[in-house]
């Protein structure tokens, strides 16, 4: 038991000269680097499919989900402390936590998934890598470059402060075998930006197909 | 040296260094506890949501909310148990008292300078720890929430949480009214002060104080105590859109209007 502790202490005083990627951060015009995805066949004949469930999710105001809490116009709320990080998005969605306290993932019968999946996080160096299973498959499903999350969807993340802490960036991997044909990677950089005052809350109206079709409906990505 | 020595060593090492460990520094002060984790509200076996709702001394109140109290035990008695408020923008989310008291965990992520809180209910309260006032919660801009406005600081080994700007009214909730343990409410002329401290190291102690005169007659004081859940793993509320529910449509019923 004494052990046990000691060990759990050792292995915070591990995170304590971390990077703290703590902040509000907001993703810009040159924010992206999004290739195609290669997707299978099945997944490329249900794009439609998922297109629709995705409006019918924003028209209920269900929460978004990952990834679409990272690709949030709205300013990310990131608050780290030595065991848990959370992340806090305007879009209605759930907090998402990455435990980084070692923990592993549950098993898979005691997981039920979420939109968010489960993350656990582990930093090599200064960069935190964050795996993430347990997806369901509501919400905003999409993923940029194409695709869409399902729960078999696996996805890791590699966070990196840059520009002396003013910029974070986010490489995402997702892999899937029913949806894409090799893993899937892009790329965004959020910019540091100063405290805001509101809780950054959107008080999302269900049956909103307005909001619904302006957010389904993007151009397409720029690269940088 | 042998090996019994050197283990005794690295123990004794990790003794020492543990403390800090458990903690981290906050803007201003020393190492303050951490508070981080999933903490279960403890209910010392009610039986059910309302018993443990009220299980707290009683507060003293202001006529007119007693008077109200009773006419909505009276709506209630009738069978008006389901609020059907349209729900609308103007709906301010959340409910502070109601989270802090209900039984989903209450997922804490203390950082430097905010503290998160979350719970099934999705959303979320953010607590300022960064030393900034209060927002103007009379300015037009401030859109009022039932988590209201809050603001923390450390006081040794306690944070001290500050909150005022809650909302009005509700419509979420089965009441119009956000109500506060023991008969009170939470509105736009409430102040709580919560003290959290750790009184083990996984139990948190959170003492909370209401103060409205327009409510109570004197402030009101509670404290729940929270375990701690190690490996929880956080609730997400996946309730379906309203429209694919009609049970659960929100409309006023005419007690309530």
């Amino acid at each position: 038991m004494l052990l046990a502790w000691c060990v759990s202490a050792l292995a915070q005083v591990g995170t304590a000269a971390r990077p703290d990627i703590s902040g509000y951060w907001e993703l810009r015009f040159d924010s992206f680097n999004v290739p195609r995805a290669s997707l299978t066949p099945a997944a490329q004949g249900a794009l439609e499919m998922r297109r629709a469930k995705d409006q019918e999710a924003i028209r209920g105001c269900v929460n978004v989900g990952v990834p679409a809490v990272m690709d949030d116009r709205g300013v990310l709320d990131i608050r780290q402390s030595p065991a848990v990080i959370g992340m806090v998005a305007r879009s209605p969605s759930s907090t998402r936590y990455v435990y980084t306290d070692g923990r592993k993932h549950p098993d898979a019968e005691e997981l039920e998934g979420t939109t968010n999946g489960h993350s656990i996080g582990r930093w090599q160096g200064d960069t935190l890598v964050v795996d993430t299973v347990g997806f369901n498959e509501r919400g905003i499903t999409a993923i940029p470059g194409g695709g869409y999350r399902t729960s078999r969807a696996h996805l890791t993340e590699l966070y990196k402060l840059a520009v002396s802490g003013d910029q974070l960036t986010v490489t995402f991997t997702w892999t899937d075998p029913t949806v894409f044909r090799t893993p899937h990677s892009y790329t965004f950089r959020y910019y540091k930006v100063p405290a805001v005052p509101e809780p950054r809350v959107l008080n999302c109206i269900q049956n909103d197909a307005d909001r619904a079709r302006f957010l389904t409906e993007r151009p397409a990505p720029a690269r940088f | 040296m042998t090996i019994r020595a050197i283990a005794a060593s690295v123990m004794a090492s990790l003794l020492l260094i543990a403390p800090a460990a458990r903690a981290q520094e906050k803007k201003g002060t020393g190492p303050v506890p951490e508070m981080s984790g999933l903490w279960l509200v403890q209910d010392p076996g009610s039986g059910s949501w309302t018993e443990w709702f009220d299980n707290v001394p009683k507060p003293k109140l202001q006529p007119d909310i007693i008077a109200d109290n009773q006419r909505m035990a009276a709506s209630e008695a009738a069978g008006n148990v389901v609020n059907r408020a349209p729900r609308t923008a103007a709906c301010p989310i959340g409910n502070l008292p109601m989270m802090m008291a209900s039984s989903p965990p209450i997922n804490i992520v203390a950082s430097r300078d905010e503290v998160l809180m979350g719970s099934e209910s999705n959303r979320g309260r953010f607590v300022y720890t960064d030393g900034r006032p209060h927002r103007d919660v009379k300015a037009p801009s401030y859109v009022p929430t039932g988590f209201g406005d809050s603001i923390g600081h450390w006081e040794g080994d306690t944070l001290v949480v500050d909150t005022i700007g809650f909302a009005p009214r509700v419509c979420d909730s089965r009441r119009p009214v956000m109500l506060v343990p023991g008969g009170g409410r939470a509105k736009d002329t409430t102040h709580l002060v919560e003290r959290y401290r750790l009184v083990g190291p996984d139990e948190l102690s959170v003492t909370f104080t209401w103060e409205d005169s327009t409510v109570f007659l004197a402030p009101h004081t509670y404290s729940y105590t929270y375990k701690r859940l190690p490996e929880g793993i956080p609730i997400e509320n996946n309730e379906e859109p309203a429209a694919a529910q009609p049970d659960r449509q929100y409309t006023t019923t005419k007690a309530e209007k």
